[in-house]
């Protein structure tokens, strides 16, 4: 479903090109829980909006359910949600104005979106404020509305960047829940974390980042295994650190 | 789904997202409500309180001497009088019983217009006494303002009629309550000097025009209106900026700071579609406020009754003319609203953004406000200055002025060409990556040279930016060089001006363009053509001038020609004929043809190929082109040429063939016009024709032009092949 091959990209810094992300290559299928972990600044945002079709590759090449990424970016986004912890919402508008924008953006006629919208205040339980605005929702409504939002063309992969950074346990735990029923549901999910404890609850596979490569991929098992410890923190550091070692070398030399 | 109901799904929302908000409310509607009656009000209270305190407050005099010495006694006698003129006349009523009172004191004859209109009602008048030693101690009195004015009766006052009273008036101009003071006094000896005038004409029993053989009635045809009339317009462009400052920074820095622009971008949505569809609704928000403010200050001088504060001579706002004043405004809102949309992209956050905006209203403020200054005309360089002119051209039309077809459209289509650079350089700066995930400094990836990509074109930004800046410095050049000589040298201003072509038109733009790396082959458009494509036009250049003057004829036959037109097509000729051939030719066929068809076809309709349709494309480049020859009488002809050169170049992907047309219609036209003679081989416009060439040689010439589109159109196919792709 979604297949990442050498993809590189760099920023231009002062003084030259920085490569936020090194020849990634992996391979997600449909209906996989894909995790990417790594530490701050090993490029995730990056491989994540890449895959979107929000930025373009400096080279090498993604497809995400068979579309180009840099040459079809409209249809990549057409099947595609993407969630961060930071997406805002339009905060003078209403949860229902709301999605039946965003269903409209993705190419539903009028009447099209307002079903949709309605089907989805329903579904996920928003009738309450669904005719109030956004700036007026605590954050557990809000992250509610995003999720609908993301839902709206009901779309076969999701791809989130840190969804549940800095949310307490309630909305966290609606963020997770949602994770959790749109894995059952079959869809692909990419996702970025911070908390280890969550990507070892739902990833099906965990990939590794550090300096913009992937330094290690597999399931939960292989990567205990690979590296002899049980903990995903711990696997975390050694990795790190050993990530560390490999590019220090590699980063005098260039 | 179409661009057009995306377009219009973001506008929708994005229209209701602003007025939703308090703060656009506010700016757009509130604002203007409230100011211009507070505006006015202000000022008129003001200007009433002030006159009215200096009308009826005690006029305080300094003279020699005490209370009761004999010049305030002088004084209190001049008081004395004019209070009995007050007794006759009516007191406080409207004019039209002045005649009657008038007919009392003088049966059968009318006294003096002047004093008739003056004599309506004449305020009462205070005066208290300051006394002083000496006439300089007067004079310090005035200066130190314990005194409005000082008075100086030099023999006392008396009104036998062989004696003349000399009276001194000390005054300070720079201090209004003295001007004002000095004034009424002034006004209160004329009357009684004019009422003493009628009773001794009428003890002589003399007519009235005895003394007064003259009736002069002048009326004041100047325009220059009140204070407040320059200064509306100013305001009125000022408030249309405002109105999209706000609107520009929640709908760009701000979607980025509240975090729903990645959001946004992660839609199947194109870039373009939403800077556009946001573009519009900045601009229908500050249309919809210029519309509001204009409305507001129309009702505020109809029904405030400010008519006067507006214009003299009692025209006050040509209410039918509100309507072009809006149209004018349009264009105007437009371009505001693409700066500040392009100023504000950079910008991560609100607070950001407004760092932004400062100086660029600064850079406005300055020919606006130059603009606004009485003195500054609507004409020559003032008619392409952004913004100024739009000052300009609103106070001409809100005062009334009349204004000229060619002021109008050259002030109307300069602001379009900036509007439209501005336009693209919002779409280009809003979607650039690095200024969406602006994790680096965003300016600098634009202009730091190390981070540019080479490409082989201009971007359609770049171009049109690089236009809209040519445009008035061209102008600018051209007034210049052609101000800084008399007219006898107008032979130099021409070499001069067709000498700073190259530099205006090939040398910036390939600056421009070898600084941003773009490929200047590319960039001018000079690639080879094929054998064809050079026959066809040697073709059109033998044939098109023929084609060209034919129409200018039938539009002067048609249309008419103003003198003016006719007299500056008759220097020029003459100035023609002085330059030697050899100097015509490379001067005003050779130069023109290589310079223009650089920038209007080459590096312009280049710049258009991509993401431009053909035909829209061509149709640009030659307004353009049009535009830059400034003369009104010749656009329908430069018009028509830019397009066919546009056409010429589009076709054969090169502007070589172009350059060959050009420069033959030039040379032929400007020697035709210079050496007749020469060109006597021709049969020559027969008597009554309205200077129409004979049928035989139009239609031949019809028939090479012909021949030479179908040369050029056959070149293409194998050219065009690359683009379809
Ligand atoms: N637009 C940009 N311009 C320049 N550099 C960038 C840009 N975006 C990201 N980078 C750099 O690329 C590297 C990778 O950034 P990225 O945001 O992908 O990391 P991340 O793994 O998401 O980190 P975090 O865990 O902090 O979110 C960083 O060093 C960052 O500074
Ligand atoms: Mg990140």
């Amino acid at each position: 479903m979604v297949v990442a091959d050498n993809l590189v990209k760099s920023f231009p810094v002062a003084g030259g090109q920085k490569r936020a992300v090194d020849g990634l290559s992996f391979r997600v299928a449909r209906g996989e829980i894909f995790g990417l972990l790594g530490p701050n600044g090993a490029g995730k945002t990056t491989t994540l909006r890449m895959l979107s079709g929000m930025i373009l590759p400096t080279s090498g090449s993604a497809r995400l359910a068979g579309y180009d990424v840099a040459t079809q970016p409209f249809e990549v986004k057409r099947v595609l949600g993407f969630l961060t912890a930071n997406t805002g919402l339009y905060l003078r508008l209403t949860p229902r104005e709301l999605l039946q924008y965003f269903a409209e953006l993705h190419g539903m006629d009028r009447p099209a979106a307002r079903r949709r919208a309605e089907h989805l205040v329903d579904w996920l339980d928003m009738r309450e404020f669904a005719d109030l605005r956004c700036g007026s929702l605590s954050t557990g409504q809000r992250q509610r509305v995003n999720i609908g939002r993301v839902l709206v063309a009901d779309p076969p992969v999701l791809v989130m960047d840190e969804p549940t950074l800095g949310l307490d346990v309630i909305s966290n735990r609606l963020i997770l829940d949602f994770i959790r029923r749109a894995g059952d549901e079959g869809k692909t999910i990419l996702l970025s974390t911070h908390y280890l404890d969550e990507a070892e609850m739902l990833c099906d596979r965990i990939g590794f980042l550090h300096h913009g490569r992937l330094i290690a991929e597999g399931t939960l098992e292989e990567l205990q295994r690979r590296t002899g410890l049980a903990r995903l923190s711990a696997i975390f550091l050694k990795l790190a650190a050993e990530g560390t070692e490999a590019a220090a070398p590699a980063g005098a030399g260039s | 789904m179409t661009f057009r109901r995306r377009v219009r799904t973001i506008y929708g929302k994005e229209l209701v997202d602003l007025l939703r908000d308090r703060r656009t409310l506010i700016a757009m509607i509130v604002v203007p409500i409230f100011l211009y009656p507070v505006l006015m009000l202000g000022s008129l209270q003001a200007i009433t309180v002030q006159t009215q305190a200096l009308g009826q407050r005690a006029i305080i005099v300094a003279g020699l001497g005490g209370a009761d010495g004999p010049q305030a006694e002088s004084l209190a006698h001049l008081q004395y009088e004019y209070d009995r003129i007050r007794a006759l006349e009516p007191s406080a009523t409207p004019a039209s019983k002045a005649p009657a009172a008038s007919s009392e004191s003088a049966p059968g004859d009318a006294p003096a217009a002047e004093v008739e209109d003056s004599a309506a009602s004449p305020p009462p008048l205070q005066l208290s006494w300051t006394p002083c030693a000496s006439v300089e101690e007067i004079e310090q009195c005035v200066r130190d303002r314990s005194a409005h004015v000082g008075v100086v009766f030099e023999e006392g006052l008396t009104f036998s009629p062989d004696r003349r009273n000399r009276i001194r008036i000390l005054y300070d101009r720079e201090e209004p309550r003295s001007a004002t003071a000095h004034a009424r006094l002034e006004d209160v000896i004329a009357r009684v000097a004019a009422r003493i005038n009628d009773e001794r004409r009428e003890a002589l029993r003399l007519p009235a025009t005895y003394f007064d053989p003259f009736e002069v009635t002048a009326t004041n045809l100047a325009s220059p209106s009140s204070i407040l009339g320059q200064i509306l317009p100013l305001i009125l462009v000022l408030m249309t900026i405002t109105g999209a400052i706000y609107p520009a920074i929640d709908i760009t820095a701000g979607e980025r700071e509240r975090g729903t622009l990645e959001t946004i971008l992660a839609c199947p949505v194109p870039v373009i579609d939403l800077i556009v569809g946001k573009f519009l609704v900045v601009a229908t928000i500050a249309i919809l406020g210029a519309a509001l403010n204009l409305g507001s200050v129309c009702a505020t001088v109809y029904f405030g009754g400010f008519n006067e504060l507006i214009a003299t001579a009692g025209q006050g706002i040509p209410y039918g003319q509100l309507a072009l004043i809006l149209l004018c405004l349009i264009p105007f809102a437009v371009l505001m609203s693409a700066i500040m949309m392009a100023v504000c992209s950079y910008a991560r956050t609100f607070k950001e953004a407004q760092n932004y905006v400062t100086p660029v209203i600064l850079a406005v403020l300055i020919p606006g406000g130059f603009a606004a200054l009485p003195a500054t005309e609507l004409r020559g360089m003032m008619l392409v200055v952004p913004v100024g002119n739009m000052v300009l051209l609103t106070r001409e039309l809100l005062i009334g002025a009349p204004v000229g077809t060619s002021e109008l459209l050259t002030v109307l289509l300069s602001t379009t060409l900036y509007a439209s650079a501005a336009v693209a350089v919002a779409a280009k700066v809003f979607g650039k990556e690095s200024v969406v995930f602006a994790d680096v400094e965003s300016l600098r990836s634009t202009f730091d040279r190390r981070l540019i990509q080479p490409s082989p074109r201009p971007s359609l930004t770049m171009a049109l930016v690089v236009t809209a800046v040519l445009f008035p410095a061209w102008f600018f050049l051209q007034s210049w060089l052609q101000s800084t000589r008399g007219a006898e040298n107008g032979l130099g201003a021409l070499r001069r001006t067709f000498a700073a072509m190259p530099v205006m038109f090939v040398a910036v733009p390939a600056l421009v363009a070898a600084y941003w790396k773009v490929d200047l082959r590319g960039a001018f458009g000079l690639g080879g053509a094929s054998v064809r494509a050079w026959a066809g036009a040697v073709l059109l250049g033998m044939s098109s001038w023929i084609v060209a003057r034919e129409m200018v004829v039938f539009q002067h036959n048609w249309f008419g020609m103003s003198d003016l037109a006719a007299d500056s097509a008759a220097a020029l000729e003459r100035l023609l004929r002085d330059l030697s051939p050899v100097e015509l030719v490379i001067l005003l066929g050779l130069i023109p043809a290589v310079c223009e068809e650089a920038l209007f076809r080459g590096f312009l309709l280049g710049a258009m190929r991509s993401g431009v349709r053909k035909m829209t494309a061509i149709a640009a480049s030659a307004a353009v082109f049009a535009v830059f020859h400034f003369i009104l009488a010749k656009l329908p002809v430069t018009f028509l040429l830019g397009a066919m050169l546009g056409w010429v170049c589009w076709t054969t992907r090169s502007i070589l063939p172009g350059v060959i047309v050009h420069f033959m219609h030039n040379t032929i036209l400007t020697l035709s016009a210079a050496h007749r003679e020469w060109f006597s081989f021709l049969p020559q416009p027969q008597e009554g024709a309205q200077d129409h060439l004979p049928a035989g040689v139009v239609l031949s010439a019809i028939a090479i032009f012909t021949a030479g589109c179908v040369l050029i159109g056959r070149s293409a196919p194998k050219a065009t092949g690359g683009s379809a792709a």
